[in-house]
């Protein structure tokens, strides 16, 4: 149970009016005023990582390490961008997700986060929920938005070729947005219209749980010794209903974090130079996460099976063919390309990595705060084992690093157990998840 | 501390009765710390307890208090104790006279507890997941699933959900039960004054049909098999209506810039205008057919044989569906609401394709045609038909043409196939091979071939439409209904109908740039049953409409306001109460209606008004709990509208209807109680029932998420494992319904069965998708034990497991519920895997800690093992001997039949008691109410303890009367 705290009345008395300050903050419980945000982020790269042929003579440029030094894996050719993180960051072998194998592989980015069996879903139903939608859940009640969806196309693009990797409690797509402009616009600079909306809505939703509450504690009046329990349950939990409304309705009013946004490069969008636009969209990602606008964010950085505008990026770096291409590639030059590929994405991470590092919170880095998850749903492509998987941050969240961890068969579900509990989520299962992972980088999570 | 919860404290110390202590319990007390005391301390705790709990049990937790459910281990202490079992010989011994003092005061205190009297006060239960859907549906006449976005309710001990223990409530839930409400209400209200949009298209198919074929080649990426472009045609419709409505006009425009050429991905802007590119008819799937083509098309429709399921696993079987897999692909549907699916069908006067192997025929009596342009028929009747290929011409497809019939195959021999015809002249053609002869051969009646032909011609084939969506390995589609039994060669109408939302979504964005993405599928197939030749069925038109209304305002909308009334007040008192099932208080109707005042006082309009109030009601403990209201700690009857939600959430897991609470108002309710029950029984509503209880109760859950080896069960198919899940509901429905004796849960000389449960089971039937009773005269069949939903639920998907299934037995079908398992229950060590099952299972008997429970659990489960893990009986001779723990011995699974139907009957009925009392009353019962129902429902046994009496008899007990 959440340990918001909010006696409304003494809030509607006290601090009714426009000029809500900070102090507001505190009236919305300690999660809020006092504890540093929990925060999630997944980066998705599709088509698998180079991992070349033994034949080839190339294995530096293994995305997973392939070396190792006193005891230490060596960072490869196309992740030694990542070095200087190496104390925050830790590769994951030998993931996968059961219902993978069974399904057609180019389903894999469908399922990154919902583990979802494709190949014989629930009737009437596509998907299962995704790791990013239930930390949204469990974090809403905290920050301004649930969740931040971004993708390289606008939209939810194509189911078994999906343009989102996010995927609601209903397992519907949400679609995405990937307009660095339109991004900073929602999340900073709210329209008025929208604002006014969104506040009716709330205001009428108030009024509502509200009535409820009347209606229940007449209810209550005409009860005799019937079952206590059940009603103060009932009763408790409309009051933390109503509780999160009203921070959701303050929200709208509370200033916004003083940051810096002089640097953003907001005129990047996906037909610019692939480097740009990604540091804008990262550098939008570290700004929200700053000014707690949300705590769950997903990105997917491509997509599967030559889809959208970033199938042509390779192109556009010059290594000679589409990303599709060059994930089929068996040969040394095609397995170089492709890794150099993966190199040009390291240096992306690179980037994120650095701001997030950059912006302090409290106690720690936005990254000691934040897990972030980057990996693809193949391992090389169409291969649904071994799934490439890094996960980066959360050291003050419990996550040790600095270790290439491998064991095969691995369930990426009981990952995103152990990514929740991190984030004190104290969910049972996820997907079909046996248990948390249990290592040393999660540790008891 | 949030002020409910300091008010909730407050009335609950108010309220808080303080029992007076009897005499007995302060003496018993008093004598448990003098003597029991210290006697399980130095005589029992030593190895019974928290940390060492040697053979499961522990007894340091152990009061003078007894509560309910530490009785069954004071007995069992007892029992160890009295028969001086215990303490173990090697141990020491108490004297006679503390083992005397104890052994009283345990058989006293246990008798005391017995007898004091449990004290009721009243219950408030949340309904499940399913009655919450079911009752909005009710409620609102909404055939959308929107209550799924609930989580699912955790399941009892006894493995019931509406149990008011495991029933939970959280901000969470609460958040979806308005975000469900606001969105029904949504749905289900109009502007009345708007005119509604309806889309209405329809799609013709027959050879050559469409004189103005698209010019464009329609892509429809990977394994499409798509139809003659010249074969069908798109037509929008404006279906006639009693009410003024805006046809809605597809789109036909479009601009893609990927996915138009194939798998291939390419780039690039493409413009089209054509309706050919928003609606097409189109086959995908697994190709080919074992006997004759898929699919063809003839000048009076599409023609397809049954679609036989592949298992969509990747690189097992196809992902792109069954064979034939004919679906109209289009771009638009309606976002909400109920459509239509109209097929203008019929079966086709078909002919027999005759089997690989089969001999040509030519006696005096044969036709031979060699013109290849006509016969005349001399004697009606069924013949033969054998296709001779000239000298030198290779096998290839032909269609061969009698008449106006068509039968399209790849015949590697030249007996083709079986068909009657009428007398006189009949018209022959073939097309694709050169033939030198063709041979018609009468057959007599009494053949062989014949007769498979007169049962072929008379099978019916069944109708199925499906709806969801293309992905680019396949489809992801759901039933719309269930399959209709197409009756004759007349073409005729087969409706479907459904609410679009409950079926899978491409969810794609307007703008969508891929040619292929946002692809919607509307699939109409002959469905598969069990693989025997079927008449193919002949599709002629397919025709959408959707939203559905049938007035305007809609059903939904007339349901809340059911005139032009503008008296609020009515309007919410008439809904609340519903809603409430029982009439509302003054006060109920005062805070309803100052919602509705202060939206209008806001400025909301009439309708806004009545919907905030509505959205409340739908949001209230009175509609989302069943409240049983009692005033005093002693038992009181329920009142006539507990009484009837009780009844319906019982027998219908949904709210009761008008009828019953016309009897609750006018307080007929429990003198009229017995009739209202059959008539509850009666209606088909009671189907709800059978579900909920059956899944539930016999575990069928386990069997859902089955997913067994491909190799070793073959035939146990999703699509057969679907039928198969059914089949114990509707077994337990028909004893129910048909008030059986209980005797036919253990055997039964029938089994429920469709035509694919029959052919699972290697039977005939010939009822369709229709469950139906079959004798089926073996001894691996009857009764629900040897049901293949709960003997292959309860493996692995390629191992039977005595151990779970004796597990399932003692707790669901003789109510002897094992202990749970110790914790740190040591792990069986590897080496165990190279051991028979047998020498495992004793392994595991033997062992510390394991032997209490499973001593209880392995034998029931051993007979069982005649029985593989996809529930039949396995093809070699098994060892199923077992020594019972009662110490029967029995020989096989037909021994422990005939030894629980005979010798163990009052257990088994007492089990169902047991579990319908839990079910019905969703309380656990205490120790005296369960021992009592043990004793008093012998009553029952004179009469073979029939399913219906065991109904009747807990509804009319305090159990369930009394709160």
């Amino acid at each position: 149970m959440s340990t918001l705290q909010l006696d409304r009345r003494a809030f509607l008395l006290g601090l009714g009016g426009a000029s809500l300050a900070l102090p507001v903050l505190d009236a919305m419980g300690t999660e809020v005023s006092e504890k540093i945000p929990r925060r999630f982020c997944a980066l998705y790269t599709a088509n698998g990582m180079s991992l070349p042929q033994k034949q080839h003579g190339i294995d530096e440029w293994s995305w997973f390490p392939t070396a190792e030094k006193d005891g230490k894996f060596v960072f490869g050719k196309s992740t030694e961008p990542l070095a200087p993180y190496r104390k925050h960051l830790s590769f994951m072998g030998g993931l996968h997700h059961p219902s993978g194998p069974k399904a057609d592989p180019h389903v894999c980015s469908d399922m990154w986060l919902t583990g979802a069996p494709l190949h014989n879903p629930k009737p009437g139903t596509y998907n299962s929920v995704g790791l990013d939608q239930v930390v949204a859940l469990h974090t809403k009640q905290f920050c301004r938005q649930p969740s931040l969806v971004l993708s390289i196309d606008a939209g939810t693009g194509f189911l078994s070729r999906t343009g989102t990797i996010s995927y609601s409690l209903e397992g519907r797509p949400i679609p995405a947005e990937n307009n660095p402009r339109r991004v900073f616009n929602r999340l900073f600079s709210g329209d008025k219209d929208s604002i006014v909306a969104e506040r009716e809505q709330l205001k009428r939703k108030i009024k509502l749980v509200d009535a409820v509450g009347e209606s229940a504690r007449t209810l209550n009046k005409q009860l005799g010794k019937s079952d206590r329990e059940k009603m103060d349950l009932y009763l408790t939990s409309l009051n933390e209903v109503e509780s999160r409304l009203i921070a959701s309705e303050k929200w709208i009013d509370i200033p916004l974090k003083k940051q810096d946004h002089s640097k953003l490069n907001l005129d990047a969008t996906n037909e610019s130079k692939p480097a740009d636009y990604y540091r804008a969209m990262f550098d939008l990602i570290a700004l929200a996460f700053d000014a707690d606008i949300t705590r769950s964010v997903v990105f997917m950085l491509n997509r599967e099976d030559g889809m959208g505008i970033s199938d042509t990026f390779p192109i556009k770096l010059g290594l000679g063919n589409t990303h599709h291409y060059l994930s089929h590639a068996t040969d040394k030059p095609g397995q170089l390309a492709f890794a150099k590929y993966d190199l040009f994405l390291s240096e992306q991470l690179a980037h994120l990595f650095a701001r997030l590092t950059e912006f302090k919170d409290r106690d720690g880095t936005l990254l000691d705060n934040t897990i972030v998850l980057y990996g693809s749903g193949a391992s090389t492509t169409h291969n649904p084992k071994n799934l490439p998987t890094l996960v980066a941050g959360g050291s003050k969240l419990g996550l040790k690093h600095d270790t290439y961890w491998r064991k095969d068969d691995a369930r990426m579900s009981n990952m995103y157990l152990s990514v929740l509990r991190s984030l004190g989520i104290e969910q049972e299962t996820f997907a079909d998840s046996t248990g948390t992972l249990g290592n040393s980088i999660f540790g008891r999570a | 501390m949030t002020s409910a919860r300091r008010w909730f404290l407050l009335l609950a110390l108010l309220f808080m009765a303080t029992p007076a202590r009897s005499d007995d319990a302060a003496t018993l007390e008093k004598s448990f710390d003098l003597s029991v005391k210290p006697f399980l301390k130095s005589h029992c705790v030593r190895c019974h307890n928290a940390d060492k709990m040697t053979s499961g049990v522990r007894v340091d937790h152990l009061d003078a208090k007894l509560e309910d459910r530490h009785l069954k281990l004071w007995e069992h202490v007892l029992k160890q104790t009295k028969s001086a079992a215990m303490p173990p010989e090697d141990a020491k011994q108490p004297s006679a006279d503390e083992r005397k003092r104890a052994v009283e005061w345990m058989e006293q205190a246990i008798m005391v507890a017995r007898s004091r009297p449990t004290p009721k006060n009243g219950s408030v239960r949340r309904l499940t997941v399913a009655q919450y859907r079911n009752t909005l549906r009710d409620l609102l006449r909404l055939d959308d699933n929107i209550a799924d976005i609930l989580p699912p309710d955790a399941v009892s001990r006894d493995g019931f959900v509406n149990n008011s223990e495991t029933l939970q409530l959280s901000p969470l839930l609460l958040e979806a039960y308005f975000d469900i409400a606001d969105q029904a209400l949504s749905r289900c209200l109009v502007d009345p004054k708007a005119k509604p949009t309806i889309q209405s298209f329809r799609v013709d198919l027959g050879a050559g049909i469409n004189a103005k074929p698209i010019k464009d080649n329609l892509v429809l990426g990977a394994d499409s098999l798509l139809i003659d472009k010249r074969d069908f045609t798109v037509e929008e419709r404006k279906p006639s209506k009693s009410f003024a409505f805006e046809p809605f006009k597809m789109q036909t425009k479009y601009r893609f810039i990927e996915g138009y050429a194939g798998n291939d991905t390419v780039r690039g802007w493409r413009e089209y205008e054509n309706i050919y590119h928003s609606v097409f008819a189109c086959m995908r799937g697994s190709h080919g057919y074992p006997k004759g083509r898929a699919y063809s098309t003839v000048p009076e429709g599409l023609l397809l044989r049954p679609a036989i399921p592949s298992s969509e696993l990747f690189g097992e079987s196809s992902t792109y569906g069954p064979r034939a897999n004919f679906k109209i692909a289009l771009r638009e549907l309606p976002d909400a609401g109920r459509f239509r699916v109209t097929v203008l069908a019929a079966k086709y006067d078909d002919g027999l394709m005759l089997d690989p192997g089969t001999k040509p025929l030519e006696t005096p009596d044969s036709l031979v045609c060699r013109d290849f342009k006509s016969v005349t028929v001399k004697t009606p009747g069924v013949y033969q038909v054998d296709i001779h290929a000239a000298k030198m011409a290779k096998s290839a497809e032909v269609t061969l043409k009698l008449g106006e019939r068509s039968f399209t195959g790849t015949p590697n021999q030249p007996a083709f196939l079986t068909v009657r015809l009428p007398a006189g002249p009949l018209l022959v053609g073939i097309t694709g091979m050169t033939l030198e002869r063709i041979v018609f051969t009468p057959l007599a009646a009494e053949s062989d071939l014949a007769k498979r032909f007169t049962s072929f011609e008379k099978r019916l084939p069944q109708i199925g439409v499906h709806m969801g969506f293309r992905r680019d390995c396949g489809s992801t589609l759901s039933p719309v209904g269930v399959p209709q039994t197409v009756t004759g060669e007349k073409l005729m109408k087969y409706v479907f109908e459904g609410a679009v939302q409950n079926f899978p979504d491409p969810n794609v964005e307007k703008d969508n740039v891929n040619y292929l993405a946002g692809v919607r599928e509307i699939g109409v197939r002959s469905e598969y049953t069990d693989g025997r030749d079927m008449p193919r069925l002949l599709i002629r038109s397919v025709e959408f409409e959707g939203p559905l209304y049938d007035t305007w305002p809609p059903a939904t909308h007339r349901n809340i306001f059911p005139d032009d009334t503008q008296d609020a007040k009515k309007v919410i008192r008439e809904f609340a109460g519903r809603a409430f099932r029982r009439p509302i208080n003054a006060q109920e109707e005062a805070s309803l209606f100052a919602v509705f005042e202060k939206a209008i006082k806001g400025g909301t309009s009439f309708q806004n008004g009545v919907k905030d109030a509505v959205q409340v009601v739908l949001t209230s403990p009175q509609f989302l709990f069943l409240i049983e209201n009692s005033s005093t700690p002693a038992a009181e009857p329920l009142d006539q509208y507990e009484l009837a939600s009780k009844l319906s959430y019982f027998l219908w897991n949904g709210p009761p209807d008008a009828t019953t609470l016309k009897l609750a108002t006018s307080g007929e309710l429990t003198k009229k109680l017995d009739a209202e029950v059959e008539r509850m029984i009666a209606d088909p509503r009671f189907s709800q029932f059978a579900g909920e209880f059956a899944n539930q109760w016999l575990a069928l859950d386990k069997f859902a998420v089955l997913e067994p080896d491909r190799k070793k069960f073959p035939k146990l198919t999703r699509d057969a494992r679907t039928q198969l899940r059914e089949e114990p509901v509707k077994f337990l429905e028909y004893v129910m319904r048909n008030n059986l004796p209980v005797r036919n849960l253990i055997t039964s000389d029938f089994v429920m069965a469709n035509e694919v449960v029959a052919n699972y089971y290697g039977l005939t039937s010939e009822s369709g998708f229709k469950f139906e009773p079959i004798r089926h005269g073996r001894r691996d069949l009857g009764g629900i034990l040897t049901e293949p939903a709960i003997l292959a639920g309860l493996s692995d998907g390629r191992e039977s497991n005595p151990v779970k299934r004796g597990a399932w037995l003692a707790r669901r079908i003789i109510a002897e519920p094992p202990d749970d398992p110790p914790p740190n229950v040591p792990a069986l060590t590897e080496d165990t895997k190279k051991l028979s099952l047998r020498e495992r299972l004793e392994k595991h008997r033997n062992q510390a800690g394991c032997a209490q429970c499973h001593a209880k659990i392995d034998p029931w489960g051993v007979p069982f093992e005649e029985f593989d893990a996809g529930g039949l009986f396995k093809t070699a001779k098994v060892d199923a001997r077992s020594r019972l723990p009662d110490k029967t011995e029995v020989a096989d699974f037909a021994a422990l039949q005939k030894y629980l139907a005979e010798d163990r009957i009052d257990q088994v009925a007492f089990s169902v008691l047991k579990h319908l009392a839990i079910y019905a009353t969703g309380c656990n019962l205490t120790y005296s109410e369960l021992e009592f129902m043990r004793k008093d429902g012998l009553r029952l046994k004179s009469d073979g303890y029939r399913m219906r009496d065991m109904i009747r008899y807990v509804i009319s007990s305090k159990m369930f009367l009394e709160k």
